[in-house]
């Protein structure tokens, strides 16, 4: 054997052994794994030894990386329903003390756990896997020039094509439109949680509301998609994520309004698969990307609010905080006013009913 | 005169019969070809009759809830439900110490597998977990286990969470079946069909084979055309219009989606052009996406390389002078195509049939971009299931259906046509 050949061998098994060092975080791709990179990789120690990996969301590829015993991915980007599941499966690893003798409490000395119940949340199963990321919200947006007088600014509205004729945008799922629905039907947004879950037939009474669109609905599958119909037209307002929203204004120059009132929070964690290779990275790198100050970075770069209460103050003290100088808070879910008109989405709700209703949801839009 | 006949056994020059050396030279020819077949056999073996396998096992298994549950399931089975509303007490009982001492993972998996027989299972073991752990902490056992629970959580004084429970007591279950054609189980393990508001896989079945015939059916009807005119066609022309072919073949196939997103919107090219022109108002925009229209256009053009590609290599080897013969013959030009051309290219259409067929069966991405509402195919619910509510028994035993829909089209395929007239080329 040459002695090039051996070198360049022994070069990569060196070069092998050491990228199989990095903590392979999976996420959803796009601006949002990029706000992650700027927030909480940059920002961490040792910024090469983080690798994202694009996922679609869904607990399927961690079951089987699990079951097969060839785990590849240490942490995964989940939705709290997944977390929970996850975690009740076992397919997340449980490091509840991990949490509580390693993350970085709030200013007050609140313990993390502590931070988020003042933001809003319940505890649930997912937080013993799992660290906190950022909130996100269906909301309903709309360009302003496609209504000259009268804008909407309800659900009421949203769901009154008589006052408002014209498409709506909404997506194929059931999650965050029963809520609306609710909210549409004269129920208070920061009840509907109890509602759904406590009152028989609520659910009928948000299939009712949403029989009175339904020939007016243009129903979307991909978080670009609103965008795309309330631009060209195609709906005159829509059901989206903020964050594409957000981006839009901030990025592209857009001027799209929100009807905040009515938007479903739902939550985003980021946990820890068991059997991760790089278990003790891992957590070291969830216990950074979880500290106030952290979740505020992220901000900058997307328009996800920090789901720990002590990341906004310190926003609002950076302000402008947004890219190019801009204010970041107007855009963000989570002000204190917002918060009022909106439903926190109740995952172990969904966890429990999700598949029920969606199969209800798609034969509802199937017929 | 008579030639003598030797009857011993004929030798090899080292002595050792001939019968028995050739046999040794085929048995090592034999090894090598089977050790040279071997890897791929394996291979087909690892990568395609083992996952089937495995497919097919989980969409009958139930085992995991079984040895979670197995005291609770066994007197659950001698319950009278004549006789008495509730479960009796051993059944408390048993669930009691399954739930106190059971392993957390193992009870947190089969709570997602109870979920599937009723919504709600999931936090109502939760949080009767939670209250158990607390009393077998403090070391205060019930009188009455039955009392305990109920007062835990009342929802175990309701008959219908104990009626789901009879769907998961065996360890193997034909349930997931019933489920991927909207039926279930009532209280008495009967078969009965869904509530009418959850009945949703029956519609799709209909829907996607409909959407694979109808793509199959266009892409003949189109590509038929364009092969015989690229198999007609000097090679400098024909090569060119290949390209038109197999650009569109190497395009990412989310790219070749937009477009057409692009094209056939009501604020889109088509539309545009359309008022443009005078043809359609303003506000007689045609809805030419987001429907099954639109999902039938553009599987339609994703899918057509595969009607074209074998039809052409089929019809590029029929002699042009069977036509030529046929009409000299006085045949007229209609004629002979129907009666000397076509059936020529029936290995084509067959090849290319199945290929458009089976691709069409299984797609989802499109439909359900294109799609709007029209666009879950049989394909999303199986990516659905297998990601999110990780209901992978219900996941293959829609998969196995789709085999089974598969493997029926295929016999008929076999019965009409005879499967050794298929030719790729």
């Amino acid at each position: 054997m040459s002695k090039l050949l051996k070198v360049f061998l022994i070069a990569s098994f060196a070069v092998a052994s050491f990228s199989a060092k990095a903590v392979t975080v999976a996420s959803w791709g796009g601006a949002y794994t990029e706000s992650q990179q700027k927030a909480y990789a940059d920002t961490y120690t040792d910024p090469s030894s983080i690798q994202f990996e694009n996922y679609n969301g869904g607990l399927g590829e961690v079951r089987a990386q699990v079951e097969s015993g060839s785990v590849t991915w240490d942490l995964v980007d989940a939705l709290p329903g997944d977390a929970i599941t996850g975690c009740d499966e076992g397919l997340f690893e449980d490091i509840t003390t991990e949490i509580a003798e390693l993350s970085t409490p709030g200013p007050d000395g609140e313990s993390m756990l502590e931070d988020m119940e003042n933001n809003g949340l319940e505890y649930h199963s997912g937080w013993d896997c799992c660290v906190p990321q950022i909130f996100w919200t269906y909301v309903v947006f709309y360009d302003p020039d496609a209504f000259p007088g009268d804008k909407p600014s309800s659900m009421a509205d949203f769901f009154d094509v008589e006052k408002f004729p014209g498409k709506r945008g909404i997506h194929t799922w059931a999650t965050g439109i029963v809520e609306k629905a609710m909210v549409a039907d004269g129920v208070k947004p920061s009840a509907v949680p109890t509602v759904l879950r406590d009152q028989t037939g609520a659910l009928d009474r948000a299939f009712a509301k949403l029989d009175t669109i339904k020939d007016h609905i243009v129903f979307w599958s991909s978080g670009a998609k609103p965008l795309e119909l309330v631009k060209s037209g195609e709906v005159v307002m829509s059901i989206a994520y903020n964050g594409r929203v957000g981006a839009a204004n901030l990025a592209e120059g857009e001027n799209f309004e929100y009807i905040w009132e009515g938007q479903v929070l739902d939550q985003e964690y980021l946990c820890l698969v068991a059997g991760a290779p790089n278990r003790d990275a891992a957590i070291d790198f969830m216990m950074h990307a979880s500290t106030p100050e952290a979740q505020a970075e992220q901000a900058k770069y997307i328009t996800y609010g920090p789901m720990r209460a002590s990341g906004i103050p310190i926003i609002q003290a950076g302000e402008p905080w947004g890219p190019g100088g801009v204010d970041i808070m107007p855009h963000m879910p989570n002000t204190p006013e917002r918060l009022k008109v909106s439903i926190v989405s109740d995952p172990q709700w969904w966890s429990d009913n999700g598949a029920e209703i969606n199969e209800r949801y798609s034969a509802w839009m199937g017929n | 005169m008579e030639v003598p006949i030797s009857t011993a056994e004929l030798l090899t020059t080292d002595g050792v019969p001939l019968k028995q050396s050739l046999k040794k030279a085929e048995r090592k020819n034999k090894i090598r070809a089977f050790l040279l077949v071997f890897p791929l056999l394996l291979f087909i073996i690892v990568t395609f009759v083992m996952p089937i396998g495995d497919m097919l096992l989980r969409s009958v298994d139930d085992t995991q809830i079984n040895t979670v549950f197995p005291n609770t399931f066994s007197e659950f089975k001698k319950w009278d439900k004549e006789k008495d509303e509730l479960p009796p007490e051993e059944v408390y009982k048993a669930l009691f110490e399954e739930l106190a001492y059971g392993d957390k993972i193992q009870v947190g998996r089969a709570l997602t597998r109870m979920n599937y027989s009723k919504s709600g299972w999931k936090s109502l073991i939760k949080n009767t977990s939670r209250a158990i752990k607390k009393a077998v902490k403090k070391n205060e056992f019930p009188d009455s286990y039955k009392d305990f629970l109920i007062t835990a959580n009342d929802k175990w004084a309701d008959p219908t969470y104990w009626y789901a429970m009879g769907q998961m007591v065996n360890f193997q279950t034909p349930i997931y079946y019933y489920n991927a054609i909207d039926m279930t189980y009532d209280q008495d393990q009967n078969v009965i069909r869904q509530e009418e508001n959850r009945r949703v896989y029956v519609q799709t079945w209909i829907k996607t084979l409909k959407v694979s015939v109808y793509v199959t059916f266009f892409c003949l009807v189109l590509g038929f055309p364009v092969a015989h005119l690229l198999a007609n066609l000097p090679l400098r022309y024909s090569n060119l219009l290949m390209i038109f072919v197999l650009l569109p073949f190497w395009t990412s196939l989310l790219v070749r989606t937009t477009a057409w997103i692009v094209m056939l919107q009501q604020q889109g090219v088509i539309n545009g052009i359309l008022v443009w022109l005078g043809i359609l108002n303003d506000d007689g925009r045609l809805s030419m996406v987001y429907n099954e229209t639109g999902t039938l256009i553009a599987m339609t053009q994703i899918l057509l390389p595969f009607m074209i590609l074998p039809l052409y290599s089929v019809m590029r080897v029929i002699p042009k002078s069977h036509m030529r013969a046929a009409q000299n013959l006085g045949a007229k030009p209609a004629t002979a195509f129907w009666k000397v051309y076509l059936p020529q290219t029936i290995p084509g259409m067959s090849a290319g049939g199945l290929l458009v067929f089976v691709l069409a069966i299984g797609y989802f991405i499109t439909p359900e971009l294109v799609g709007g509402k029209d666009g879950k195919l049989i394909g999303s619910w199986i990516a659905y299931h297998l990601k999110t509510t990780l209901n992978w028994g219900l996941c293959a035993a829609l998969g196995a259906i789709l085999l089974g829909v598969m493997l029926v089209f295929y016999w008929l395929y076999n019965k009409i046509v005879g499967i050794d007239n298929i030719k790729l080329g």
